[in-house]
């Protein structure tokens, strides 16, 4: 084959299948919406100015704001143990990590209807212990959206940020050391500003995955807690409205964009590494 | 500010491991001592332990008069130098230098202040907004001077500083350490395994092998009167030849070797010899002589290869094979016959192992 | 070591797992129930509810279908997705930087609008057969796994070894397969294991792209669960992690992985 061309000859079947397939495709998701015939804004007046969407709107950004902030605290804190463990058990402790996400998340998501369900687990448990007279409908909230949110994304997390940790070289924290800062400071001023670039990718990945999930939400959350995922799936294939669904689709495809767009650029600006 | 440290009786385990053994070491205040040997002989895991990042399973540390033994490496106050510097990569080359200031608690334009002068001093003072990853080796290897430094310690450490930096740079930094060493009067502690770097700056050098302290002496005399046969073989001592001895006259004393050969030592130079012993030349302290009755070894030449102020030869003798120079006025031939003769001044004996 | 971790910091870990582990272990103790409706513990122990699976034919055609479906579009994303890791290590100068994002791209877009436009365009608009469909859009979702992962193993990878193969007389083609694949094997290893488990798991993109007769198992659970809350969702819940783990151990034994370890 002739060398010049190589890399592009090696490099075209995957090309091709991610243009027609994914470029073209989403691109003519989003050119609906603004070539319906009703002026090119229509579609997101619509949308705006219905009551029910904009309250799925913001309580989808809520409820992923609130994950990522729950997911990295969690995550973060936890990655650090795991990363400062004894070689055997932290390949046990990053393991248990990653069995969870080896299941699909119709299966981790179930698991809470189990758990928080009428009577469910914790409903039984609270019961028995006499702190509460009858069960609580926990199912179907807000909180139950979330809960089971954290718990899908908290392993990702930790895998992300135990790498991100061991990659802080030994002798740079023990130099904090020698000079007097004690294990808090250390973590304060070296350990959590070298972090921050991890704790920014683990926190696009978190937000934009809660931000465009469907089974989570319609498991826990079900008509009466709509996301925008359930949203779009419910104007595409119960009222069969592609305009809208392509007009929340193109929604979801602006926020999470921006989103990891601003926020790898903060994190390349932050990485003092990179050089 | 400057006291003296001392380690005593200290064992260390890496898990079941033992890789320290019933070590003692006394540095005097505003002394710079070297921990030299190969990898593994338990010179870095001294260091650690001094530092407080490993603890020790017995034995005691105390740094002028304080007891370190159990207190967490961030309270020791012994300023460290690492290897592959350790600088913080996030913070500027003066948020680096004033780090250990801060944790002090000492004000913010003090601190800077601090620092800035030390960074002159290490003449580094235009680079202090820079980040580490900007810097050469060289640079970082100074700021984490620097920073050490700074915080004036009662004892400096260093960690095989100088193995990152090329060997030009490498000489000029060590005059540098020890100029700044001096001017300070910090007591010091030394890692290498570079042995000329070793016994050039330091006062006193502890050669260490296998967990054990083989020798804690001045450069000079580990290198003239090595105590055993590691540290002579380590100094350079390449020819360690074992001998009996035959007859004693006065100062005089006649030892034979495996195969008979028979050499006069004197008394006087080498001390009381015992009956049996070793004794240790370097190659330029056996002399290569073609004359057949010449008051040496006998040996047939083998490989000669040329050295500069000298040609060596490997030799094939009787007690085995020993590695012996000759003039360069003479060369002789591979396969020619010769005498291989010590010369006292460059020969120790050795308890026989 | 003295690098001592506050207590309180263990303990926060340690429940931190309890509440990632938690859950799963609920989850096969609900299957093994001998009730008729979900609980835990389980009271009796009984596999009635895993023949139960068998029993319901939807069931048993959508397991055959994931398990298709993941195996193809894998295979699928390696043979195309192996040719571009390679391309952009080897010949990353003759190619431009934008190309490696556009392999990200399906990361990137949400897998949900994925799956609705290739409805709209593809199933519908080309009017593609459902397995099809299913097939590009599962492709599509795993294809980033292959490349990002081999690509990483091929950036470590010396390519003066595979010089040094040609300098000796092999040919280029031969020499990938003998000397750069093998080299590389546990990238391609550990890219398989994500991109199955990534596609035998997927809802989002399936959701839209499933049709009359033909569904994935994890479409399939949703829309059980909607109907029936008995232990059969359970037991095929642990049928679907059983699979999973069974395909990584066939994988590791096969092909001998220590991916996890590094």
């Amino acid at each position: 084959m002739p060398k010049r061309f190589a890399g592009w000859i090696l490099a075209f079947p995957a090309t091709v299948l991610v243009a027609l397939f994914l470029i073209v495709p989403v691109t003519l998701t989003i050119a609906t919406t603004f070539g319906d015939g009703s002026g090119p804004v229509a579609p997101y007046l619509d949308f705006f100015n219905s009551g029910f969407r904009r309250t799925v709107l913001w309580r989808t950004l809520e409820v992923s704001l609130a994950t990522t902030a729950i997911s990295l605290l969690l995550g973060f804190l936890t990655a650090y143990v795991v990363s400062r463990a004894p070689g055997r058990l932290k390949s046990i402790l990053i393991i248990a990590a990653v069995f969870p996400l080896l299941t699909g998340v119709v299966v981790r998501s179930f698991a809470w209807l189990i758990i928080l369900g009428k009577n469910g687990i914790l409903n039984n448990f609270l019961t028995w212990i006499g702190v509460i007279g009858e069960p609580l409908s926990m199912l179907y909230t807000e909180g139950s959206v979330i809960v089971a949110m954290v718990y899908l994304f908290t392993p990702l997390m930790i895998l992300t940020l135990v790498g991100v940790l061991e990659n802080i070289p030994d002798d740079v924290i023990q130099a904090s050391a020698s000079l007097g800062a004690t294990p808090v400071a250390t973590f304060r001023q070296v350990i959590f500003p070298l972090a921050v670039p991890g704790l920014i990718v683990g926190a696009v990945l978190v937000f934009t995955g809660s931000f465009t999930s469907y089974a989570t939400p319609q498991l826990l959350g079900g008509e009466r807690q709509m996301m925008m995922g359930t949203l779009m799936y419910q104007a595409a294939m119960v009222n069969f409205d592609w305009v809208s669904a392509s007009t929340i689709a193109t929604i979801m495809v602006v926020i999470t964009v921006s989103v990891v767009l601003a926020m790898t650029r903060i994190a390349k600006r932050l990485n003092p590494m990179t050089t | 500010m400057t006291q003296p440290l001392s380690v005593e009786n200290v064992t260390a385990h890496y898990g079941t491991t033992k890789v320290l053994e019933d070590l003692s070491l006394s540095v005097a205040a505003g002394e710079l001592v070297s921990l030299l040997g190969a990898s593994g002989c338990g010179k870095t895991t001294t260091l650690r332990l001094i530092a407080g990042f490993l603890e020790p399973t017995a034995g005691r540390i105390t740094l002028g008069g304080r007891d370190l033994t159990r207190l967490p490496a961030y309270r020791r106050d012994i300023g460290l130098v690492f290897q592959n510097y350790a600088l913080f990569p996030h913070l500027s080359v003066l948020d680096n230098v004033a780090f250990g200031l801060k944790q002090r608690g000492v004000g913010s334009s003090e601190r800077n202040g601090k620092a800035q002068a030390m960074l002159e001093r290490v003449g580094l003072s235009g680079l202090s907004d820079r980040l580490p990853g900007a810097l050469s080796g060289g640079q970082k290897q100074r700021v984490a001077l620097a920073r050490a430094l700074v915080i004036e310690p009662p004892l400096l450490m260093f960690d095989e500083p100088l193995s990152n930096l090329d060997a030009k740079l490498r000489v000029d930094m060590r005059v540098e350490i020890r100029q700044l060493q001096r001017a300070n009067g910090t007591t010091s502690v030394y890692v290498t395994h570079d042995q000329e770097e070793a016994f050039s700056i330091s006062d006193r050098v502890a050669i260490m092998n296998a967990g054990r302290l083989m020798q804690f002496d001045t450069p000079e005399n580990l290198y003239q009167r090595p105590a055993n046969a590691f540290v002579a073989r380590f100094v350079g001592f390449e020819n360690l030849i074992a001998m009996r001895v035959v007859a004693r006259e006065g100062d005089q004393m006649t030892a034979e070797a495996a195969g008979g050969t028979r050499l006069e030592l004197s008394q006087a130079r080498f001390g009381d010899i015992p009956d049996r012993f070793v004794l240790a030349t370097r190659p330029d302290g056996l002399s290569v002589s073609a004359d057949p009755n010449a008051p040496g070894i006998p040996a047939k030449l083998g490989l000669r290869t040329y050295l500069g102020r000298a040609y060596q030869y490997q030799c094939e003798t009787e007690t085995g094979r020993l590695i012996a120079n000759g003039a360069l006025s003479t060369p002789l031939e591979p396969g020619n016959p010769a005498r291989l003769v010590p010369v006292p001044d460059q020969c120790c004996v050795l308890d026989a192992e | 070591m003295n690098t001592s971790m506050p207590r309180s910091l263990v303990a926060f870990a340690a429940v931190v797992y309890i509440f990632l582990v938690g859950p799963l272990i609920i989850v096969i103790g609900a299957a093994l129930s001998d009730t008729s409706y979900l609980t835990f513990p389980p009271q009796g122990l009984t596999f009635r509810w895993f023949e139960n699976i068998f029993e319901i034919s939807a069931f048993r055609r959508t397991i055959v279908t994931s398990m298709q479906l993941a195996f193809l579009a894998t295979g699928l994303a390696l043979l195309v997705g192996i040719p571009a890791a390679y391309a952009l290590n080897r010949h990353r100068i003759q190619l431009p930087s934008w190309l490696s994002t556009v392999f990200v791209l399906p990361i990137l877009v949400p897998e949900i609008v994925l799956g609705f436009s290739l409805l709209k365009s593809v199933a519908v608009g080309a009017s593609l057969p459902i397995f099809l469909s299913l097939l590009i859009g599962h492709t599509l979702i795993v294809l980033p796994y292959c490349v990002r992962v081999i690509s990483a193993s091929l950036s470590s990878f010396d390519f003066s070894i595979e010089e040094a193969a040609i300098s000796l007389g092999s040919r280029p083609a031969k020499t990938f397969f003998t000397i750069v694949l093998p080299n590389v094997r546990s990238g391609v290893i550990a890219a398989f294991i994500l991109a199955f488990i990534t596609s035998i798991n997927d809802v989002s993109t399936s959701l839209f792209l499933t049709g009359p007769g033909i569904s994935t198992l994890p479409i399939q659970i949703l829309a059980h669960v909607e109907q029936f809350f008995d232990p059969t969702i359970a037991s095929v819940s642990v049928l679907l992690m059983v699979l999973t783990v069974a395909v990584m151990a066939i994988v590791e034994r096969t092909l001998g992985l220590t991916f996890l370890t590094k």
